[in-house]
């Protein structure tokens, strides 16, 4: 291979091959790759993928497929000319899928529509059995599905000690601070200066707080119905008393219902719930597509001291890839993803479902979400 | 292959690190493209030994940057000398000058206390800035570290942006305990180190222990390749193998029996559990055996 005209055209398709392959790539790293092939022996393979592999890879685990691609490419360049050219015409979408393709409106009354009007039944004081009867037990391991809502005010509680989690701690940073902390050289000099450099005047600096964001996406489709109401009262209890939680449910698509929680009353809570616009619930769960929706709408909620909590059981009817892809995703911008698994709390469930292989390699932490106990070991999980 | 290459590599090996032809590779595009490298590895390999080694090559003077949680602009950019400010300002007092002009006067160069990355943009000819275990450092600063790593320049608020004249060689070392952001990763090249191979190692124990016995060097680092298979705590790098080495030289032992392997293992393993667990192995297998299984490749 010669370096010339060519070489920007065959970088750049060796750069869109990473890139379905999901190693990101930029333009930039296409520029490099021409300086860098005038640098070594762009005639000697060993020499181009070493160089290549400094260059396009930014991680470990991508090492892998690096080199998978780079043997692609490099028989590509060398059998025909002309089938690269073939190849980098061939315009193959990145698979994003708008959550809200094939809205299957129609027979149902939402998830979320049940939900709030079931509990809203319970006001008259009367217990509502959900699904078997109430047995009561002290240890708290009792399963959502049989909860009753006299048992909220459990519920209530555990949301409190993962409020305690999540406040705030401090962090080695330093920031103005009036009269306590420590002394700040820096402007106390600053202050001197007026006094003819007698430092009078002090001032003080502290550690800055650090705050964990904490973003929810709660699984609201058919399968998850029993448990995702009394969740979502855990999280309303949550978003009560610590500021900084976002709300989303999703079945195939998603909307966000942080404004809706915080509602005054829980009762006015439930009221905004029902009447959140758009019918089209159920019919199936697109948990990938969900959480790229997600993370592409709300970018600015995910960094490094955001936890994701996803809530769900994992039947998800779309592609696995998509789901893994947009887990990827999520994880290289979040600092941490919790994926929290009613069904994990049976003891001969096993995350088999293809959308819970998909995404069990991207998760931090893959627990179970169907008692009061598991919601504890949660609060765990919380501080980082 | 790259004749430069090469004599990079040669030049590596004669500052007494032996390493393949990736690392070489790596650390001459990073030289030519003038481009930051990333090196990433478990502990003990010889990541931070690249930019000590990298200093030698261009004979020029290392300038390193231990991170930590908390590091600071203070401690690794600049700080003014307080102590200094207070005494001009004092000795200035009853001159004409207002407030403002004495202001703009103590917050100048003079004042300033220089910290490794300021010391390695405003160098006087090209640098080797180490920026050792970026990982422990909080994101705060990764995100303030890219403005040095991609302009090569840092901005001062009281006196203004400082640009590099002789752009730092800069390596930065990560040994993966969080992950990086995305936005610093691409501004690097990349490299990962791994355990070396038993051929390498040998070398490398040959390399940085002359003293030894050729023999006895081949079965260090087969030992150590044997005890590197099993599940530990802490896998012993490079740096363990080399310990070990240095010590039983010094023992004068010519060969690893059960005994000496016994009585030195703390040189490798720096776990109370991973030695219990190796002792017993040794006591089973005898240290001979160890020593072929990590002849044998694996």
């Amino acid at each position: 291979m010669t370096v010339g005209v060519d070489a920007v055209g065959l970088i750049a398709d060796f750069s869109r091959r990473l890139r379905e392959r999901s190693v990101s790539t930029t333009t930039g790293s296409t520029i490099d790759g021409v300086r860098a092939l005038a640098a070594v022996e762009a005639t000697d393979k060993s020499d181009v993928r070493l160089a290549f592999r400094s260059l396009f890879v930014h991680r470990r685990n991508d090492l892998v497929v690096f080199d998978e691609v780079f043997e692609e490419w490099w028989a590509a360049v060398h059998s025909s000319a002309a089938k690269v050219r073939h190849l980098a015409e061939q315009d193959r979408n990145p698979s994003v899928i708008a959550p809200s393709d094939e809205p299957q409106r129609a027979n149902v009354a939402t998830a979320l529509t049940r939900w709030a009007s079931s509990l809203g039944e319970t006001e008259d004081g009367e217990t509502v059995p959900l699904a078997a009867p109430s047995t009561r037990d002290a240890t708290g391991t009792k399963d959502f599905r049989l909860y009753t809502s006299e048992d909220l005010a459990a519920l209530e509680q555990v949301a409190a000690s993962i409020v305690r989690r999540l406040r705030i701690r401090r962090s080695r940073r330093w920031r103005h601070a009036r009269r306590r902390g420590r002394l700040d050289p820096r402007r106390i000099v600053r202050l001197a200066l007026a006094t003819g450099g007698d430092p009078i005047r002090l001032a003080h600096r502290e550690r800055a707080l650090r705050r964990t964001k904490l973003v929810v996406l709660c699984d609201v489709s058919g399968s998850m119905d029993l448990y995702s109401r009394f969740l979502l009262q855990v999280v309303y209890a949550l978003q009560r008393a610590f500021a900084r939680v976002e709300t989303f449910v999703f079945s195939t698509r998603v909307v966000r219902i942080t404004d809706s929680l915080s509602q005054g009353s829980y009762r006015k809570a439930l009221d905004a719930l029902a009447a959140v616009p758009d019918g089209g619930w159920s019919g199936g769960t697109k948990i990938g597509a969900s959480v790229d929706a997600v993370r592409m709408g709300w970018p600015r909620l995910f960094d490094r001291r955001t936890a994701v909590i996803i809530l769900s059981d994992g039947w998800d009817t779309g592609e696995p890839e998509v789901l893994g892809n947009a887990l990827a995703a999520l994880r290289r911008r979040a600092g941490r993803i919790i994926w929290l698994n009613p069904l994990l709390g049976s003891p001969t469930y096993q995350p088999l479902t293809r959308g819970m292989q998909a995404a069990l390699p991207h998760l931090d932490i893959f627990a179970p979400a169907h008692d009061i106990a598991s919601l504890e070991r949660l609060a765990m999980h919380l501080s980082f | 292959m790259r004749a430069e290459i090469a004599r990079i590599q040669q030049a590596m090996a004669e500052q007494g690190y032996i390493t393949d032809r990736a690392t070489a590779t790596a650390a001459y595009l990073a030289i030519t493209l003038h481009k930051p490298l990333l090196v990433e590895g478990p502990p003990g390999v010889g990541k931070t030994e690249i930019a000590k080694v990298l200093a030698g090559v261009l004979d020029t003077e290392l300038i390193r940057l231990q991170c930590y949680e908390g590091l600071d602009v203070a401690t690794s950019l600049y700080e003014w000398n307080y102590a200094k400010q207070l005494l001009h300002i004092k000795l200035g007092e009853g001159t004409s000058q207002s407030v403002g002009e004495r202001e703009a006067e103590i917050f100048s160069e003079p004042f300033l206390l220089e910290r490794p990355l300021l010391r390695a943009i405003r160098a006087s000819r090209q640098t080797v800035l180490l920026i050792d275990e970026i990982d422990r450092s909080d994101e705060e600063f990764e995100a303030f570290l890219l403005e040095v790593l991609s302009e090569h320049q840092v901005t001062i608020p009281e006196i203004g942006t400082v640009r590099a004249t002789y752009e730092p060689c800069v390596v930065l070392t990560s040994n993966r305990t969080r992950e990086l952001s995305e936005a610093l990763r691409r501004r690097c090249l990349y490299l990962w180190i791994d355990y070396p191979s038993l051929e390498k190692e040998l070398e490398i124990v040959r390399a940085k222990v002359p003293a030894i016995d050729t023999s006895l060097a081949g079965s260090i680092a087969a030992f150590v390749q044997a005890v590197r298979r099993q599940r530990l705590v802490k896998t012993p790098g490079v740096a363990e193998t080399l310990d070990w080495a240095h010590a039983l030289v010094a023992l004068g032992a010519e060969t690893i029996d059960d005994e000496t392997a016994t009585e030195t293992l703390g040189c490798v393993l720096k776990d109370e559990a991973d030695i219990r667990q190796v002792r017993a192995d040794v006591a089973s297998r005898g240290a001979a055996g160890l020593v072929a299984a990590g002849k044998t490749s694996g």
